[in-house]
């Protein structure tokens, strides 16, 4: 499978942009050891897929809205839809204590440095999701106070669309997101290995279900129920 | 002007005699009256005496108490201001008086490169943050202003985004990038300096603790910032910073035709949906000169009170959670989704259908519909009986809200507090009884009240208020009048599909209304709603275009929360969260 390499910059220039890291696409690092030591190599197997299966299924969101997308995102937290189902009703307050953030809304030029700071003080591991056009793209807002898209300066795992998406978009989303987790390869200890964090490149869901989509070929009246 | 829009000017002129007469000792300083389609008497003054005509308007006779809105246009690019005087810029107060149930605006020309007008906040409290967001947005001072700095932008923008002459679209300037420095200089700006606001470290040798509270806090409901200088647990003074939120609605409203900015107004109260939608399609439609049938105003009512009540039942769950009750938000979201269900069912969308046309609806009312909103109807009542039982009744619940950040109406007015806040306080004005709109007179329901305007009051208030919309929506069911869903008139968007297939010449004038846009004619007009969380208004100004040359959006969320340091001052924190869950805001509704 192909991988996307982040390595942390060992100096940072005032000047650098974020997201910080050098990112290039690579192969995983277990393969080109493999030749060296084939038990080594079965064993990290095991204990990343261990590991991340742990990982996926406890992932702890930060308590962090921002416009309408936060109702709906609040809605998947309630029983109607209940997150819980998924391992992730476990709300943290403070972005200590956190796995992921779900960028719930329009990013504005006056909270990005805001919520770059939020990011910054999370902990690695940690995971992005784009919740909604706004933060995609900026979406229907392309005005002077709108940062167009938050992967302007952070890196994101999952985009979800809609303006707002339901709350099953969202919950989607986190199933997405715990499948690219459970393929991730990270470093197991400081000293074992490679230390860059590989993500698995897992393709857009648009492509993926666009025969399905075209198969449909008579849609609902909007006057019937 | 055909008789038909003479008549529309009508009612206002015996408005006019009457703010004349008020106005008396002051008539050489009047420039001007204009005429709109706003309803209101529009008075043109000189700005050297604003300070004393604003302070002789809000004493008795004319006990105009409150300052509604205040807010600029800049007139440089105006093509039609027959008869107006020479401005660049316009400042307008918009006064209230609840007593008289009337309404003034004034306005103050202003010419030359350094816009300046003597500052009202010595007047009205309230004229505080709008005077700073014309600074901001139009670059406009109010000299004598006690602190003249940014609202809305972050302190290191440049420019006044609200001008003609500023670009407004984030495409038009440089991509967005943050740089490490960047970001060191941004986190710089945002840090509270209290001398700036002229406050000290310390008291007795003991120093005081400033508390950041927000941009992003699990009971702030969204970015919302509040700074409290602490002794102990005790407020001494705090200063709240928004602007986190801005979307640029305003300026968004500049470029979007009547019929696109639609889907703009749901996202200003996002938690209110259509109900955004109607002052907006109500004053297009006062410029248009449009009547809509009576079946549309009857959906119209049901749709926004459907949205009164999701609003009320996130409102609860929120506020109670802010209170540290943990489970009345799980109920209340499944109730939510009870009501979506019905507003999904009959306008093929959750939070924000932009269902509201400008002369109409999107479309008819879906087959069946009666019974999926009877099915609602017949829900909620014991759920609302528990909510009182289990909540308002509950002793804890009624220790810690009693009393609790209590205002009375004579303050409420002053920092132009609207809505359940200030019925809570005992003051009987809900514009849905005092000026009905849409066909509200039509509908037998009362207006709740409180006693004490207190957290409890804010709360109990807001589920009699569910009780009275689902009364208004039973007799939505019970009375739907038959008819057309949009209205018989030209302008109307997008046009009756029928009148389009005669032949070419109504294929192309649907076609060019359909993709331009219909043209308004030059005019102002005003809309006030008694919206979700207080009174919403737009006022919009067309010169004669297929866009709004000015779209002022008055939103009831922002002086509700500039009211919070008169408030606080002497309160212990944790209070301060009861009253932030219990004023209902969303950010979006202050910083549009």
């Amino acid at each position: 499978m192909p991988y996307r390499l982040t390595r942390a910059e060992e100096e940072q220039e005032s000047s650098d942009r974020y997201p910080l890291g050098r990112r290039q696409s690579s192969e995983e690092y277990v393969k080109s050891q493999l030749e060296r030591n084939v038990f080594t190599g079965k064993l990290s197997d095991v204990l990343n897929s261990a590991v991340n299966w742990g990982r996926k299924n406890s992932l702890w969101p930060y308590n962090f809205g921002l416009s309408c997308c936060y109702v709906e995102m609040t809605t998947a937290f309630t029983s109607p839809h209940d997150i819980a189902r998924f391992g992730s009703e476990v709300i943290r307050a403070s972005p200590r204590q956190a796995d992921f953030m779900v960028i719930a809304g329009t990013c504005f030029i006056k909270m990005a440095p805001v919520i770059q700071q939020l990011y910054d003080q999370m902990l690695e591991p940690k995971w992005v999701i784009s919740m909604g056009s706004c933060a995609n793209s900026g979406g229907m807002y392309d005005i002077y106070s709108v940062v167009q898209g938050v992967d302007k300066f952070l890196p994101v795992d999952v985009y979800v669309a809609g303006c707002p998406p339901r709350p099953e978009a969202f919950l989607q989303a986190l199933q997405l997101l715990q499948d690219s987790i459970q393929e991730e390869r990270r470093p197991l200890s400081w000293v074992v290995g490679d230390q860059g964090v590989y993500k698995a490149e897992m393709g857009s869901q648009r492509e993926q279900k666009r025969s399905q989509r075209i198969e449909a070929t008579e849609l609902r009246t909007p006057d019937k129920l | 002007m055909s008789t038909d829009a003479l008549d529309r000017h009508a009612p206002a002129q015996s408005g006019i005699d009457r703010a004349l007469g008020l106005l008396d000792g002051f008539r050489e300083h009047i420039e001007h009256v204009q005429p709109t389609l706003t309803g209101l008497p529009v008075l043109w003054v000189r700005r050297e005496r604003i300070v004393e005509i604003l302070r002789h308007l809000k004493a008795p006779p004319a006990s105009f108490s409150m300052l509604y809105d205040l807010s600029a246009v800049d007139e440089r690019l105006r093509a039609h201001r027959d008869g107006l005087p020479a401005a660049d810029f316009t400042v307008f107060y918009h006064l209230l008086s609840v007593d008289r149930n009337e309404d003034l605006i004034i306005k103050v020309a202003l010419t030359g490169g350094d816009p300046n007008l003597p500052s009202v906040t010595r007047v009205f409290a309230n004229a505080n943050w709008y005077e700073r967001e014309i600074w901001d947005l139009f670059g406009i001072t109010a000299t004598g202003h006690p602190h003249l700095q940014r609202l809305l932008m972050p302190p290191t923008w440049h420019g006044h985004p609200l001008r003609k002459d500023y670009p407004a679209r984030a495409t038009e300037f440089d991509p967005y990038t943050l740089t490490v420095e960047g970001q060191q200089t941004e986190q710089e700006a945002l840090k509270f300096e209290p001398e700036a606001w002229g406050m000290q470290r310390e008291r007795d040798g003991s120093e005081f603790m400033f508390l950041n509270l927000g941009p992003n806090h699990p009971s702030a409901h969204g970015a919302f910032r509040i700074v409290l200088q602490l002794d102990g647990e005790e407020i001494i003074d705090c200063v709240p910073d928004i602007g986190y939120h801005h979307r640029g609605a305003e300026k968004m409203a500049e470029r979007q035709t009547w019929h696109s900015f639609i889907p703009y107004t749901d996202r200003i109260d996002y938690t209110g949906g259509v109900m955004n939608n109607l002052p907006y399609v109500l004053a297009v439609e006062k410029l248009a000169g449009i009547e809509v049938p009576d079946r549309v105003k009857t959906v119209r009512v049901m749709m926004a009170e459907m949205f009164r009540i999701s609003s009320h039942l996130l409102f609860l769950g929120t506020y109670l959670q802010d209170l540290g009750a943990m489970s009345p938000v799980f109920y209340s979201f499944t109730d939510r989704q009870r009501a979506y269900k019905v507003i999904e069912g009959i306008t093929g969308f959750r939070m924000h259908p932009a269902w509201y046309r400008i002369g109409g609806l999107a479309q008819d009312l879906p087959v069946g519909w009666q019974q999926l909103v009877q099915e609602f109807l017949d829900w909620m009542p014991p759920r609302l009986r528990e909510y009182e039982l289990a909540m308002m009744k509950n002793a804890l619940v009624r220790e810690r809200t009693r009393h609790v950040a209590a205002f009375t109406t004579t303050e409420a007015l002053e920092w132009g507090v609207t809505g359940p806040n200030l019925r809570a306080t005992g003051c009987n004005f809900d514009l849905r009884k005092q000026r009905p709109y849409s066909g509200y007179e039509n509908f037998d329901f009362e207006v709740p009240l409180g006693q004490h305007g207190d957290v409890f009051d804010r709360g109990q208030l807001r589920i009699e208020e569910m009780r009275q919309s689902l009364r208004i929506i039973q007799q939505c069911v019970d009375h739907m009048p038959a008819g057309d869903y949009k209205a018989d008139h030209p302008l109307t968007t997008p046009p009756p599909r029928e009148r389009m297939l005669q032949h070419i010449e109504t294929l192309i004038t649907h076609f060019l209304q359909v993709s331009w846009g219909p043209v308004l004619k030059p005019g102002e007009s005003l809309q006030m709603v008694e919206a979700t969380k207080g009174i919403n208004s737009y006022y919009l100004t067309s010169d004669g275009n297929n866009m709004s040359y000015r779209t002022r959006i008055r939103t009831p969320s922002f002086p509700h929360l500039q009211q919070i340091p008169s408030l606080m001052r002497g309160g212990f924190v944790p209070d301060m969260i009861a009253h932030l869950g219990s004023i209902d805001f969303v950010m979006a509704d202050v910083d549009r």
